[in-house]
């Protein structure tokens, strides 16, 4: 038994010895090769690595002769910004909110002038659309059908999601300039969303999540980015039908340079290129192709749905952090509809 | 209510050991049989060749290899240390013993979440020792070392709570007399007390290993998930369920599940067979 | 004996990897959780969101230890005492829970009971909902802690002494009588142990509870889930607050149980 113990330790040696091999850090350049570190939210997990980084890595080579790897970490948009903030060293941050990626400018691994740009650091566009299940009997057009008693509602927790927080802003945007552009209705915004908040059934934690449960067949309506419901053509999976509400909010997500891991990793050329690649024509295309609607209005990209005649934008409800404070804060109006709903009211 | 040998003759269907054994059986069934069964059902559905083709995909494969290599070495560590604190608890009398003996058995009670938390506390790059490492230029947090730091945490307890029960029943006695013999330490503990607990030590180990395969909670936390670095066969699972392709999930779920199940049968079985044929053997 | 050199080396090695393993993070933990103040420390435990999140986990972890208790010894019982087609099988495939990722749990349990299922659909139309209900909570923690009691009941049944129970018997005493007084006794400290266990257990379950609860604030969010949820928007606080409760409340269950057990040992 003696000699049996001894064997199988030298396998499990040899075992933890090759996984660790195959898991150790490599990052940055080496003679032959680059390395381009990722950090994204989930939504745009088939958009980059099917389709933006295997284009990117062929357009290096060419260029320069040089291969490129990519690692990638995908999950949900606040989860990925504290990861970095609190070292993860990706080069590259594809974040879902602009209030995230300020998250990194106060770790100081992002640069204060991020989003200085024309382009404002923003990569991608998409709407807030409502996805639903084309029953006649359950006809669903705008906010207010979500509102009716028995009408199940799906969308994710804001907590963990930051796709969540653009699908309540934008219920609480309907209903707050449902008057008029100039004018704001607080107490509409807040009847609104408590009224739809009252009807969700389950709060998944990311948006995929969601997607999935609706897939499953719960639920009537569900809240999601329109490029999520696109990308469904892509895969072959079953369309899912959808509106776009008159009033909705347009997803503006940003990308930004990590200043720390370029610096640690010495690959600032390659990252800085495939940033303008991302805002450049070509990679504008495959974001369309994936469902993202292009961030310069003029371009003639894609085959998208009329943009709805009241689009708002998150500047249009005071930006993010006087958005979070109203509404997704401890005392916030989103957590007063529970509190209300608690208390009977 | 004689019995031979703990064993009872069934007379009639409607007996009450019947009805409570069809409820037993019928609470297992739904409860776990069921839903296990249903997991094996949807990897192969779409036969044995996607199932194949899925778990040998490259990412389902290095989550696997990062698995693997994580549960060897927490698994080797914490047999080393759980050997070595069940003799300290068994054999030692110091200031403290109770207090140790309680605080071994903590990792059960914090959920795995909280537990990746703490981690994040301690080894983040802020945390109490995480700045300091990271100076040193180590990082923790989103790479391997607080995978596995995550992982010994939750497996401390198996092979200390396995052994010290059997340590404890199978007392100094034949180790007092290896002694007088003139056997040192070494030989006496290799010789002697290694094959007296080699059961529990056996079962420790293998909990050990499945609660390493299977660990989530700590490790979503801790790790950044990034593929082919620090997304695991768990991790791996879990970002692909809701995918396009949730067939790899199911299949590493099977996997992960079979190789545990097989891990835990394999050793009842074996010890059952040691046992008859030691007892054949001693008459 | 106990003080030579090899055994203190051994104790203070391993006494050591204990303090760093799992000392220090608890005490990070509390001390952090304590830090900005007493006052602080309560504001967090009683925002409602909270208050709901622990008291829906202990809750239901008491619904699931009730039914375990019963079921589980039930279930020892008859792996033990009798005889049946396919027992072997089935007490192997009792740990099944402890080879299953608590990912995939959740999963099934939907998929097999939820409302899109048979089952969900006629429950349903009654009004009734198992998945991302509160009931369905306390099945994910049914399903997970399923070979606490047995396994910790089953050793001591098959240890125990048929001979007082046989004498009952002849003595005229019914069977339930003979469990209630003869058995029972014997037996209600491995049940104990293996409750004990099963809820600490469900006071941290997340894995298999997130899918299936629906988390749903002040109607289907657990502890776990709120700490989840806490930390992935930045309320570190909330989320340690609530865990050292979490904490708290596991350890004071293994602290006595311990003590029970010591108390019992010569």
């Amino acid at each position: 038994m003696r000699r049996d113990g001894r064997a199988i330790s030298w396998v499990i040696l040899s075992l933890v010895l090759a996984s660790l091999g195959l898991s150790c850090d490599r990052g940055g350049t080496s003679a032959r090769e680059d390395v381009l570190t990722l950090g994204a939210y989930s939504v745009v997990r088939e958009v980059f690595h099917d389709g933006l980084i295997p284009e990117f890595a062929r357009i290096w080579k060419t260029k320069t002769g040089r291969d490129l790897r990519f690692e990638e970490s995908y999950n949900g948009s606040g989860a990925q910004a504290r990861a970095i903030a609190s070292g993860f060293d990706a080069d590259i941050a594809v974040l879902s909110l602009d209030s995230d990626m300020e998250l990194l400018v106060k770790a100081g691994v992002v640069k204060k002038d991020w989003n200085e740009g024309p382009d404002r650091g923003i990569v991608t566009n998409s709407l807030v659309v409502i996805g639903h299940r084309d029953r006649p009997d359950l006809p669903i057009h705008d906010w207010g059908d979500l509102t009716r008693p028995g009408v199940g509602v799906l969308y994710p927790d804001p907590k963990t999601s930051g796709g969540a927080r653009w699908n309540i802003a934008a219920i609480w945007g309907a209903g707050l300039l449902s008057a008029s552009r100039s004018t704001r209705d607080a107490e509409a915004a807040r009847n609104l969303l408590a009224r739809i908040q009252a009807n969700v059934v389950i709060m998944d934690s990311s948006g995929r999540q969601s997607l999935s449960t609706f897939d499953r067949g719960i639920g009537d309506a569900l809240v999601t980015y329109e490029n999520e419901l696109l990308l469904r053509r892509k895969y072959g999976k079953k369309p899912i039908p959808y509106v776009t509400p008159d009033a909705t909010l347009r997803i503006e997500s940003p990308v930004a340079l990590v200043e720390t891991s370029v610096d640690r990793h010495g690959n600032r050329e390659v990252a800085q290129a495939f940033l303008a690649f991302l805002i450049s024509m070509e990679g504008q295309k495959i974001l369309a192709s994936y469902g993202f609607r292009p961030v310069n209005p003029d371009a003639k990209l894609g085959d998208f749905p009329p943009i709805p005649a009241r689009l708002f934008t998150i500047r249009d409800l005071g930006g993010w952090t006087q958005v979070k404070r109203t509404v997704f804060d401890q005392d916030g109006v989103w957590a007063k509809t529970f509190t209300d709903r608690a208390q009977g009211k | 209510m004689s019995s031979v040998g703990g064993k009872r003759l069934r007379s009639s269907i409607f007996r009450p050991q019947s009805l409570l054994i069809g409820v037993v059986v019928l609470w297992f069934a739904a409860l776990i049989l069921v839903p296990t069964l249903a997991l094996a059902n949807k990897a192969l559905e779409g036969g044995f060749r996607p199932f194949w083709n899925a778990i040998l995909s490259s990412d389902a494969r290095r989550a696997f290899a990062l698995t693997i290599g994580i549960t060897a070495l927490a698994t080797v560590v914490n047999t080393l240390f759980g050997l070595a604190f069940a003799m300290v608890l068994v054999r030692q009398r110091f200031w403290g013993r109770a207090l140790a003996d309680g605080i071994v058995d903590l990792p059960f009670a914090v959920s795995p979440i909280i537990a990746g938390l703490m981690l994040v506390i301690v080894y983040g790059p802020n945390g109490w020792l995480g700045s300091s490492l990271a100076s040193l230029g180590w990082r923790v947090v989103y790479s391997w070392p607080g995978m596995v730091l995550a992982t010994l945490f939750v497996t401390l307890p198996f092979v200390v709570r396995e052994v010290v029960p059997v340590l404890r029943e199978f007392g100094i006695d034949q180790e007092e007399v290896a002694r007088t013999l003139g056997a040192g330490r070494w030989r006496t503990f290799w010789q002697v007390t290694l094959p007296s607990i080699r059961w529990g030590l056996a079962y420790g180990v293998t909990l050990t290993v499945a609660r390493s395969l299977g660990e989530f909670g700590a490790l979503l936390v801790v790790s950044g998930n990034i593929l082919g670095r620090t997304q695991t066969a768990t991790l791996y699972i879990h970002d692909t369920i809701e995918g396009f392709e949730p067939e790899g999930a199911y299949a590493a779920s099977v996997v992960l599940a079979g190789i545990s199940f097989v891990l835990l049968i394999g050793m009842e079985q074996l010890r059952k067979y040691v046992e008859v044929r030691e007892s054949g053997q001693s008459e | 004996m106990a003080n030579s050199p090899p055994a203190l080396i051994l104790r203070t090695s391993t006494l050591a990897y204990l303090g760093v393993m799992v000392v220090l993070p608890l005490t990070a933990l509390t001390t952090q959780a304590f830090e900005p103040g007493l006052a602080r420390f309560g504001q967090a435990v009683t925002d409602p969101f909270a208050w709901h999140a622990l008291k829906l986990t202990f809750a239901t972890a008491l619904v699931m230890v009730a039914i375990n208790a019963v079921m589980g010894t039930a279930t020892a019982w008859v792996l033990v005492r009798y005889d049946f087609p396919g027992k072997s099988i089935m007490n192997a495939l009792i740990d099944l829970p402890f080879a299953v990722p608590t990912v995939v749990t959740g999963l099934m349990l939907v998929a097999l009971y939820g409302p899109s299922s048979t089952l969900g659909t006629i429950l349903g139309r009654h009004g009734w909902g198992i998945i991302y209900e509160q009931p369905g909570i306390v099945l994910a923690l049914l399903f997970v802690t399923y070979p606490f009691v047995i396994r910790s009941v089953q050793p001591v049944l098959l240890e125990i002494d048929r001979g007082e129970e046989e004498a009952a018997a002849t003595l005229g005493a019914r069977p339930w009588t003979i469990f209630r007084r003869v058995t029972f006794p014997t037996l209600y400290p491995s049940i104990l142990t293996g409750t004990a266990l099963a809820f600490s257990r469900a006071l941290g379950e997340f894995g298999s509870v997130v899918m299936v609860a629906g988390n749903r604030p002040l109607e289907t969010k657990t502890g776990p889930m709120y700490v989840f949820g806490e930390i992935e928007s930045g309320n570190r606080h909330g989320a340690m607050v609530v865990s050292a409760v979490l904490l708290a409340s596991s350890l004071g269950i293994l602290v006595t149980l311990n003590l029970i057990q010591r108390g019992r040992k010569v």
